[in-house]
């Protein structure tokens, strides 16, 4: 058998090769580029395209005023409730229906469906049904962000390998213990998968009920900035948006691919 | 509980055009469920409305022709944001994949940008352009070019080192290569991303008539929810849904047609 190298185990090792897949810092150079050239030609405030160093003097406002951080501790907490609940929900319920293929076969057409509409549209919906509020702010993107994990994990687990149930039945393993032993581990890379998936869109409908319904948070903070025509607010909300989104959806790949080198690490040196 | 049976066995690929009956049936008892639940008075839910009652309120909007005017707006959007990403995307993709140098040069760039959320593109946009059109396709170009654009990349750098040998032996020339060899090696790759945006492009574009452009189908939603009609928010919702799935069959059916040779690679796992 092709014995692979389980990969380092201490939690340094880890990130260092985490990092290691990271591209070089130099490919920065282009964005640095034209956010110089941006500072150059038009240095000061502008109605459109006010230059870098407003958009720092506008977060400093912004924070000074007090309305920056709650606006974040919001966001960031609906989307890490909404993500969560999803989470939970989409790999249990995809285990189920991957594991049962007729209910799978049969909940197909509706789930294929529900997933077609795009997340946006839940949030009128919901507004209606639910009216506003931080449940239907919760409702949103857990429905936004539950399908990607529930189909990939459902696929995953209707896609286990056949002959780990022969082992199974030989072996006469109770439903719990072949669930735990064999459909779990095998559909980890695919909720993994799901949730790399879902981060995205949680994040943008969260800040899409924010705008929409002027709910408290980074998205009613972005409207009512432009709104104002602060272009500087509107740039500096954008950039730290921008940030947010990278460092959420880099620290999950880093994650997965610490997640996954232990478990094939696991797997393979067994 | 026998292990084996219950989770089932990979069997042949049932043919397309076998209809999954339980499929159906399920979606047809979900219906009927919902409606009784309705009449029943089990579901009480100010402006939930029932199936019957959305279909006629979907009638009503396609007779009065409100209905086929925001879907040829939103679809304009669409098709025109999508045409750009895809041109913009697969230039830059097929750019970044042939050089080396100017892939490490600005790699880190694309990493940085790529996962801007797109709603956050919204006020910006109507800062520049107010709420026109052109906000619509900024917030639907932006996010919509990054498929594209990685999957190119990522196909012509995946395309394997001995088909670069083979061009060398032939003595052809960069150009040559480049057109005869690795793009339609990478063609697949390409396809995927270009299916992975035109998806994309449906959403934002919902999106962005809903925040930023008053017209189509995203604006109608918004506006029926205001008016307190559910009926007809549901339909339009239905319709999104619908048009969803069949944009992604029209795209399957014109690359099987034209390009069968990459449609294959199409039929993998999708995310």
């Amino acid at each position: 058998m092709n014995r692979r190298d389980p990969g380092p185990r201490s939690a340094g090792a880890f990130l260092r090769v985490a990092t290691m897949e990271l591209p070089s810092a130099r490919g920065l150079v282009p964005l640095i580029a034209v956010l110089a050239a941006w500072q150059v030609l038009a240095p000061g405030p502008s109605a459109y395209f006010p230059a870098p160093f407003e958009w720092w003097n506008a977060a400093v406002v912004l924070w000074e005023s007090g309305q920056l951080l709650p606006a974040f501790a919001t966001t960031v907490t609906t989307f890490a409730e909404g993500l969560a609940a999803a989470v939970a929900t989409g790999s249990v319920l995809g285990i189920a229906i991957g594991t049962l293929r007729p209910v799978e076969r049969a909940l197909g057409p509706l789930l294929e469906f529900m997933r077609a509409i795009p997340p946006p549209v839940t949030v009128p919906v919901a507004a209606l049904l639910l009216g506003y509020g931080s449940t239907m702010k919760l409702t949103v993107v857990v429905l936004s962000a539950v399908w990607p994990i529930l189909l990939s994990t459902s696929s995953a687990a209707a896609r286990v390998e056949p002959l780990l149930f022969d082992v199974a039945r030989t072996f006469r393993l109770p439903a719990t213990r072949w669930i735990g032993r064999i459909v779990v581990p095998s559909t980890v890379p695919s909720v993994l998968l799901g949730i790399r998936v879902a981060i995205p869109l949680a994040i943008v409908v969260t800040l899409l009920v924010e705008m929409l319904t002027s709910l408290p948070g980074v998205g009613a903070l972005m409207i009512q900035a432009q709104r104002n025509f602060q272009s500087a607010q509107v740039y500096a909300l954008l950039v730290m948006v921008g940030l947010f989104g990278f460092i959420v959806n880099d620290a999950f790949v880093v994650l997965e691919a610490i997640v996954l080198r232990r478990w094939l690490g696991r797997e393979v040196s067994r | 509980m026998n292990a084996g049976r219950l989770a089932g066995r990979r069997t042949a690929a049932t043919p397309f055009w076998c209809p999954n009956m339980s499929g159906l049936a399920t979606l047809a008892a979900c219906g009927l469920a919902w409606e009784s639940a309705i009449r029943g008075g089990l579901l009480d839910y100010d402006y939930l409305p029932a199936p019957t009652a959305i279909i006629r309120g979907a009638a009503e909007l396609a007779a009065s022709g409100e209905l086929a005017q925001a879907t040829a707006q939103t679809l304009e959007a669409v098709f025109l944001g999508w045409a750009i990403a895809v041109t913009a995307g697969v230039s830059f993709g097929l750019l970044l994949g042939a050089s080396p140098v100017v892939r490490r040069w600005s790699l880190a760039t694309i990493e940085v940008l790529r996962p801007m959320p797109a709603v956050a593109f919204v006020p910006v946009a109507l800062l520049l352009f107010g709420f026109s059109i052109e906000t619509e396709l900024m917030v639907i170009i932006l996010p919509a070019l990054w498929p594209v654009l990685v999957n190119t990349m990522g196909g012509m750098t995946g395309v394997h080192a001995r088909l670069a040998d083979v061009s060398r032996t032939l003595q052809l020339s960069r150009a040559a290569m480049l057109c005869k060899v690795m793009v339609p090696a990478a063609l697949p790759a390409i396809l995927v991303g270009v299916r992975l945006s035109l998806t994309l492009a449906l959403v934002l574009a919902v999106l962005a008539e809903m925040v930023g452009n008053p017209t189509g189908l995203g604006y109608a939603v918004v506006t029926q929810q205001q008016a307190l009609r559910p009926d007809l928010m549901f339909a339009y919702v239905t319709v999104i849904g619908l048009l969803g799935l069949a944009l992604n069959a029209l795209l399957a059916a014109v690359i099987a047609v034209f390009l069968p040779a990459a449609a294959a690679a199409l039929d993998g796992p999708r995310t």
